[in-house]
């Protein structure tokens, strides 16, 4: 059996930064494809939840990376990483499943901004989103390497990403299920 | 300003309803139905070392939700959850034991409608 380690939102959207929830509580288009493959679902806790609470400002990973912040990142990966070995221990497939774009859950696109501080006014469209992990998961991958655990294939919701598909998000997670590169 | 949906609902929910057996009651099925988000507790048979911390974790999130006036409930039972949401500060929420995919829809969908999230500047010792 597969094992999905799903990010916080995907089954609830109320730990979204404010304006950030697409929906009510659950992501369905992720939880639709688990449930037809077939694949257990373990949901990782929201790291900006607990840190900065629910009336967070949007931010980037500048803003983020801050020893705190990382201490916290780090505490919360050990608990994820914990079940990862047990399920590793067990056989089972792991795959990750992020949000790209975020700072803290991005797993190939993140958001940088080195200048963003201070008063929080930006333009629309500031071309924040780069290649690159959060903060969270770079600390998974971290404590898994510590470990000795290889860290598991990886996809992201997308929904967050301009140009976003629900089509071609459902192709790319059903690609990680299956372990086949597309 | 761009729209946000969300319910300002959570159901603390066991790992059996999450994961639910063939011909279990699918409670992730049930919360989107009705408009809750989902915090998942920890599987019955990890073991108790990993299994607190991520109660704790739970209880953490799960008072931040509580301090901004989100309702809570609980679906099913999880031993050390008490405890852990005890050590925070707050009690465990309503809660069921469904028995039919029906009847937790319908106790979900029967809860009245929560208060938007309260300012930032009326919660304990915020003003920052």
């Amino acid at each position: 059996m597969g094992v999905a380690f799903v990010a916080h939102c995907v089954l609830n959207q109320n730990s979204k930064v404010g304006d950030g929830a697409i929906c009510a509580g659950v992501y369905s288009p992720i939880i639709d494809v688990l449930r037809e493959k077939g694949w257990r679902i373990e949901q990782m806790p929201c790291p900006e939840l607990a840190f900065a609470g629910l009336n967070r400002f949007w931010a980037v990973r500048e803003q983020y990376d801050t020893a705190a912040y990382r201490r916290h990142c780090a505490r919360l990966a050990t608990a994820v990483a914990d079940v990862i070995a047990l399920r590793v221990e067990r056989g089972e497939d792991v795959v990750l499943i992020g949000v790209e774009g975020s700072p803290s859950m991005g797993v190939t696109i993140t958001s940088s901004d080195p200048q963003r501080g201070g008063r929080p006014e930006w333009p629309d469209g500031t071309p924040e989103h780069v290649s690159g992990e959060g903060i969270f998961v770079e600390e998974l991958r971290r404590e898994l390497s510590n470990r000795g655990i290889g860290f598991p294939r990886v996809v992201g919701q997308t929904s967050a990403i301009p140009g976003h598909d629900e089509a071609a998000q459902r192709a790319a997670i059903e690609s990680a299920l299956s372990g086949i590169d597309r | 300003m761009k729209r946000d949906d969300r319910a300002f609902r959570v159901a603390l929910v066991a790992d059996q309803y999450v994961n639910p057996p063939r011909g279990g009651v699918d409670a992730i099925a049930a919360a989107a139905q009705t408009g809750w988000g989902v915090i998942q507790l920890p599987a019955d048979d990890y073991p108790a070392a990993v299994a607190r911390r991520l109660l704790f974790e739970v209880a953490e999130q799960a008072e931040e939700f509580a301090r901004h006036g989100y309702d809570l409930v609980l679906v099913g039972r999880r031993n050390g959850l008490a405890g852990a949401l005890g050590r925070v500060g707050i009690g465990v929420p309503d809660r069921i034991i469904p028995e039919s995919f029906v009847g937790l829809v319908e106790f979900l969908s029967s809860r009245p409608s929560p208060e938007r999230a309260v300012p930032f500047d009326s919660l304990p010792g915020g003003s920052a």
